[in-house]
């Protein structure tokens, strides 16, 4: 018999009550039972990124990962990066200023894993943005656009100027 | 976490065709809100998971589903034994179906893993599981593996890929220098991001379906066949494509079972193909092996080609990828032979993967000119600029528009290629060895009609709609842009609507062909608009132009004035008030006027019927590239790296720059991983291919890819499309892998003649 | 994935008397666990996490050694300052495994218990047999695609690479793993395959391991991990080499040097026959070249995968030069 386990996770600083089997994974409880489709399933077995979400402000995938695993800590998806106003993250607005993606469906998980790759202090050079952003393939091809876009968001994350705002 | 307060980049030309709008949709997909096809919620749906073959041919004797029908939450097991009613359907061409029922869930098995069984539950896990629980008894029989079996034998000679003028063979036993070479490339898949899947519903005989499609009328039309439907009552919903490259252009196995079993269970389903069942679920491109013979004269001027390609196929379909389709037409050659064969083999029937026939084409004959090059000591420019070909000479047809010779010397000269060392194994530093090579590519350009609407809104909104598709190139981009100029409107008040077989039909996107195709139906259209809106300004009670006495408006930025600019002036949403109109809606196609019955738009939306090759007009028509790539070969570990890559490109006139390059790249990227990094593997004793993964089947990552220069080197070729451009997707992969072998040949002195380069075949 | 029930461990205690249920597995990164219970590999009937167990995440460097606990991840061990500066080649064996984001997830002692890729391992519905799965079932491997299949400590029964990175760094520098109140050298916690491919490590039913510990030395600090694969990037290595040296006062003369081998062997390889011939001698290519060659001693090629038995060695001479030459340059004795 099906056994179901009653979860209070909080995803973007949002609590979600929900009701799922133990192996149900992170990705899987996003996609499928709370409608949140903006994380990607790519391969589910840990191999393209596409599914890279923060837990406690750590970039991982997902699709590894138990719901059950994260209740108790922080999730935060590509659908809470963007201000409440929709004012897009500096690395959304560089993806989109540098077409850094094609078809769309690796983004948000590059998108995750490029505010993280900052955050970690791994953007010091095109090199090393090259290396950390090595786990999430773009089979459209767009990595030099990527670099590109890391490379300029980490300058305007770490050098705040007149036209950006801290918000956290 | 820093926000950025949006920046407002470039300016109102960005807009207009031709300029660099940033990607249309891009707000979307950047957010996570743009829905793909398995996103899509739907009351009451329950999950499909597939079951695979694990032997490479023989009979389903028996499918023991009892543990998994005893499972929780599991609702339906389908199985060979299961009659789905369904009927054949007719293919891309537009053939007729044949009378006979279709199998999604075979007894024959052809290929290891083929589908033969599905479970459907309640949720995804227990139909997974389930599906692991069933066992299926095989009566096996003899298989072949591959291309390189030894039971596969010669194949089938395919007559309509036989191309030959003047005496090849006389000409190259005449010849000076000869060389003769065999090229194989290995099976390679296309790994979008996004797995293949679906969901179906019903409601009473109206069937919608939301799943990723480059064709979503062709699409419709083979479901419909398939459930013995009326077109007009399947539905394919796909706005956003995670990448098809080939693989999205038409229904496969598996959708059947998840239309079926939707139907059986009157409930939607959900059918996810997982990563590994996306490995023979559908083909990649197929394994190929070549002969090339060249003979030139002392100075290199080339006397013959003598060309014999084999690919694999299916056993039960017929897929030639064509080893002889770029040979022909890159060189001037007065003397020229190709053949084509095709060899079943026990896989699934390989399919177009981007730069069909052209790419492994382009491997065999742009490494044959460097080996010829090196036999003649010739600098492997030089004979290529040598041997241009001034018209096509397998038409006879001069070239609509041909700046390959600006490619070649553009590309060199931001190469730096006059710097180059000859000799193999001339450029080193310290363990690694450096290599330069060309490569150059092409690919047709390729028409099929469109059809397009137009809508002007009461609020003033213009909607661009078509049921064609956008899976990355910018489908959504360059239609804005291509109805804001012919408009004269602004691209922000544009909204564009795509991706849905009940909206205007549309070509393909694939072979290159969309882009042109629909900027030049979205044009008419909107030029249609533009005069129907003008021509009711002028005429309707109501409008204020009415009684001004002019007899032609001007539309501008948005607005409806006088040319002489001294009267009203209205934007669009007063001007549709001042009409009293709600909507205005024109919709236009660019089929010939006595093609227009019902009959002839079904065929044209629905079938490869109306599309044109490259020839058929006064001129040969073609997308042209060259390749410069520099690799650092580790002399001890036999690894190899692409340090740089400089590509020129004839494209004709670019729609959006931008989309253009980020297209470019992908596909030199996917040359990349073509050249260094693709193989799918085959266990020879059962036919599994055993790399079926991302993890095992390498891609490259972002770390293999270094900066990647692009060059345009076209001009407008208005033959090729109304609005000048040729096609962008396919091109840009082909000649990567030649240009990358040349340049590990000229690294290391050591001709890998198999791709993929991996590192034993260096060490 | 089979169903399981999932238990979250509130002490280590209690996740050991936990795991020594049938069925039992413990989940810690998830990231071989999870990977191979949808591939049908791993069944658990009872998943117990015990990733929030506090106290088995501490990284301390002191003089004579690091201790690193267990739920340590890759990632903080891999760029923490001390292990970078006393253990380059720990750090560096970590960096190049995986991806940013599993070496996030991934913890230390879930690190060394990561199973092999062996494809036929991994594909239980297509290949039954496997002697690792399913003892005594045979090893589909023989005779099928063997390019990334070991070349060392191979027997009739099992040819599966060990895809361990860190694993071969710790090997290297005697590095130890404590488990149920027990100490082993990391090289004496695996088994080679045998006649029981599915006993990989020591660990018995209901241990955790605890924590690594690496003694720390003067070929530690100067030491280098390097990798060899096809991809620049995220893939496992088709050879790999952890050396570390320490030489005399001469500047030149051997005095301690270490070397262990990855992706060619089925457990992380310490090779002492090149280390026995270091020893005492000066590091010049003909001798560096003349020892790396007892790397593969013993080694035996099963079709597809001979290349790794030539190229080990020269991962293994590459290795040693460059460190070598990054010596030099520290002690500023490059002529």
């Amino acid at each position: 018999m099906t056994r179901t386990i009653h979860l209070n996770l909080d995803i973007n600083g949002r609590a979600h009550a929900l009701d799922v089997e133990p192996r149900v994974t992170l990705l899987d409880a996003l996609r499928d039972h709370l409608q949140m489709t903006g994380t990607k399933k790519g391969c589910d077995q840990g191999q393209c990124g596409a599914c890279t979400c923060h837990v406690d402000g750590r970039r991982v995938l997902s699709c590894l990962t138990l719901a059950a695993q994260v209740e108790g800590r922080q999730v935060n998806t590509i659908e809470g990066i963007a201000g409440e106003d929709g004012t897009l993250h500096a690395v959304q607005a560089a993806f989109l200023e540098h077409d850094a993606f094609q078809c769309g469906y690796c983004t948000p998980g590059q998108i995750m894993s490029a505010v993280a790759c900052i955050r970690e202090g791994h953007a010091g050079s095109d090199a090393e943005i090259r290396e950390y952003m090595s786990g999430n393939l773009c089979r459209c091809g767009a990595y030099n656009s990527i670099v590109a876009a890391v490379r300029e968001a980490a300058e305007a994350v770490n050098t705040p100027v007149r036209e950006t705002a801290e918000v956290a | 976490m820093t926000i950025m307060v949006p920046r407002k980049h470039g300016d109102a030309s960005d807009g207009m065709v031709g300029g660099r709008l940033s990607r249309f949709e891009g707000n979307l997909k950047v957010t996570g809100a743009a829905t793909y096809a398995l996103e899509y919620p739907t009351e009451g749906v329950v999950h499909a998971v597939l079951v695979q073959s694990t032997i490479a041919a023989g009979k389903v004797v028996a499918v023991d589903i009892s543990r998994a029908s005893a499972m929780p939450g599991v609702l339906l097991v389908l199985t060979p034994e299961d009659d789905l009613g369904l009927r054949a359907a007719g293919d891309w061409a537009g053939t007729a179906p044949k009378d006979e029922a279709y199998y999604p869930l075979p007894r024959n098995v052809q290929f290891n893993g083929q589908s033969i069984a599905a479970v459907i539950a309640e949720s995804r896990e227990q139909a997974a599981e389930a599906a692991r629980l069933i066992t299926v008894s095989y009566e096996e029989t003899a298989s072949v593996k591959d291309l390189e079996d030894p039971a596969a034998g010669e194949g089938k000679m395919m007559g309509n890929l036989t191309v030959g003028w003047g005496d090849a063979e006389a000409a190259l036993a005449a010849s000076d220098v000869t060389i003769e070479a065999e090229y194989r490339t290995p099976r390679e898949y296309h790994v979008a991001m996004e797995p293949h899947g679906l969901i179906a519903r019903w409601e009473g005989d109206q069937l919608t379906i939301w799943e990723p499609s480059q064709w979503s009328h062709g699409m419709a039309r083979m479901y419909a066949e398939w459930f013995s439907l009326p077109l007009e009552n399947v539905r394919i919903i796909s706005p956003f494509i995670g990448g098809g490259f080939g693989s999205k252009g038409q229904p496969l196995a598996f959708g059947a079972v998840a239309v079926a079993a939707a139907k059986k269970l009157g409930r939607p389903v959900k059918l996810a193909v997982t990563r590994p069942q996306n490995f023979t679920s559908y083909g990649g491109r197929a394994a190929t092996r070549q002969k090339i013979a060249l003979g030139a004269t002392k100075d290199g001027i080339l006397q013959a080609i003598v060309h014999r390609g084999y690919s694999e196929t299916s056993v039960y379909a017929d897929y030639a990828e064509q080893t002889g389709a770029a040979t022909p037409v890159l060189y001037k050659v007065e003397n020229y032979s190709s053949e084509h064969r095709i060899v079943p083999v026990n896989t699934v029937t390989p399919g177009a993967l981007r730069g069909p026939g052209k790419n492994p084409s382009s491997y065999g004959i742009e490494s044959a000119m460097e080996e010829l090059a090196y036999a003649l000591g010739m600098d492997p420019l030089e004979l290529r600029l040598k041997n241009y070909a001034d018209h096509d000479y397998q038409s006879g047809k001069p070239w609509s528009t041909r700046r390959l010779r600006e490619a070649l010397t553009e590309g060199a000269a931001a190469f730096g290629w006059e710097k180059r060392s000859h000799e193999p194994r001339s450029m080193r530093d310290g363990n690694t060895l450096i290599g330069w090579g060309i490569g150059c590519g092409t690919f047709p350009v390729i028409r099929a009609p469109s059809e397009a609407m137009i809508r002007i809104l009461k609020n003033g909104r213009v909607e661009v709609v078509s049921g064609s598709i956008d899976m990355g190139q910018g489908t959504y981009t360059i239609l804005a842009q291509t109805a804001s100029e012919a408009l004269g409107v602004p691209v922000d008040q544009i909204d564009v609507l795509l991706g849905d077989s009940r909206l205007p039909g549309s070509a393909i996107a694939g072979g290159s062909m969309l882009a042109g195709s629909i900027t030049g139906a979205v044009h008419k259209t909107a030029v249609a608009a533009r005069d129907e809106l003008i021509g009711l300004a002028l005429s309707e009670a109501g409008s204020p132009f009415r009684d001004t006495g002019a007899n032609t408006l001007s539309l501008a930025a948005g607005r409806v004035s006088l040319p002489r600019d001294d009267g009203p002036s209205l934007s669009l949403a007063e001007l549709m008030t001042a009409l009293g109109r709600d909507t205005l809606e024109i919709r236009r196609n660019t089929l010939s006027d006595d093609a227009q019955t019902a009959e002839d738009q079904r065929r044209a939306w629905t079938t490869m019927a109306k599309v044109m090759g490259p020839t058929m007009g006064e001129f040969s028509m073609h997308s042209w590239c060259a390749h410069f790539a520099e690799v650092r070969v580790d002399e001890d570990f036999g690894t190899v790296r692409v340090s740089r890559m400089v590509s020129a490109f004839d494209c004709g006139r670019l729609y959006n720059p931008k989309m253009v390059e980020s297209q470019w790249r992908g596909g030199i990227i996917m040359g990349v991983g073509q050249a260094l990094l693709e193989e799918g593997i085959v266990d020879a004793r059962n036919g599994r291919t055993i790399n079926n993964n991302v993890g095992d089947y390498l891609v490259p990552t972002n770390s293999d890819i270094p900066d990647l220069q692009v060059i345009s080197v076209g001009v407008p070729d208005l033959n090729a499309s109304a609005l000048g451009g040729k096609g962008v997707g396919e091109v840009g992969i082909v000649g990567v892998a030649p240009a990358i072998a040349n340049a590990v040949f000229h690294a290391t002195g050591k001709r890998v003649r198999d791709l993929p380069i991996t590192l034993e075949k260096l060490i | 994935m089979k169903d399981f029930s999932y238990v979250r461990a509130t002490s280590a205690e209690a996740a050991s008397q936990a795991a020594l249920q049938a069925g039992a597995a413990i989940l810690a990164g998830g990231t071989t666990l999870l990977d191979l219970a949808k591939c049908g590999v791993a069944a658990p009937e009872t998943v117990i996490d015990i990733t929030h167990l506090p106290g088995l995440s501490d990284i301390i460097v002191s003089a004579d050694a690091a201790t690193i606990g267990a739920l340590a991840r890759m990632s903080e061990v891999a760029d923490h300052p001390s292990i970078k500066a006393a253990f380059p080649a720990v750090s560096e064996s970590l960096s190049l495994a995986a991806s940013a984001q599993l070496r996030n997830m991934a913890t230390i002692g879930g690190n060394l218990l990561q199973r092999t890729r062996c494809p036929y391992f991994r594909d239980p519905g297509t290949f039954p047999a496997c002697n690792k799965r399913a003892p005594g079932s045979g090893c589909s491997a023989l005779g099928g695609v063997t390019r990334n299949h070991a070349v060392l400590g191979t027997s009739e029964h099992c040819l599966a690479t060990n895809p361990g990175d860190l694993a071969v760094a710790l090997v290297a520098f005697d590095a130890t793993v404590s488990f149920a109140g027990k100490t082993v050298l990391v090289e004496d916690f695996y088994r080679l395959p045998g006649d029981t491919p599915d006993k990989e490590t020591v660990l018995g039913r209901g241990e955790i391991i605890t924590g690594i510990a690496i003694p720390a030395s003067a070929a530690a600090k100067n030491s280098i991990y390097l990798k060899v694969r096809d991809r620049q990037s995220y893939e496992f290595a088709a050879a790999s080499a952890a050396v570390g040296f320490e030489l005399e006062a001469d500047g030149k003369t051997v005095k301690d040097i270490r070397v262990a081998l990855g992706g060619v062997a089925t457990k992380p390889w310490r090779a002492r026959a090149v280390e026995q011939a270091l020893i005492g001698k000066t590091l010049s290519a003909g001798t560096v070249e003349k020892a790396s060659r007892l790397a593969m001693e013993g080694a035996v090629a099963q079709g597809d995968n001979a290349y790794k038995i030539e190229l080990a060695p020269r991962v293994v001479v590459r290795a040693i030069q460059q460190l070598a030459l990054k010596t030099a340059m520290k002690t500023g004795g490059l002529a």
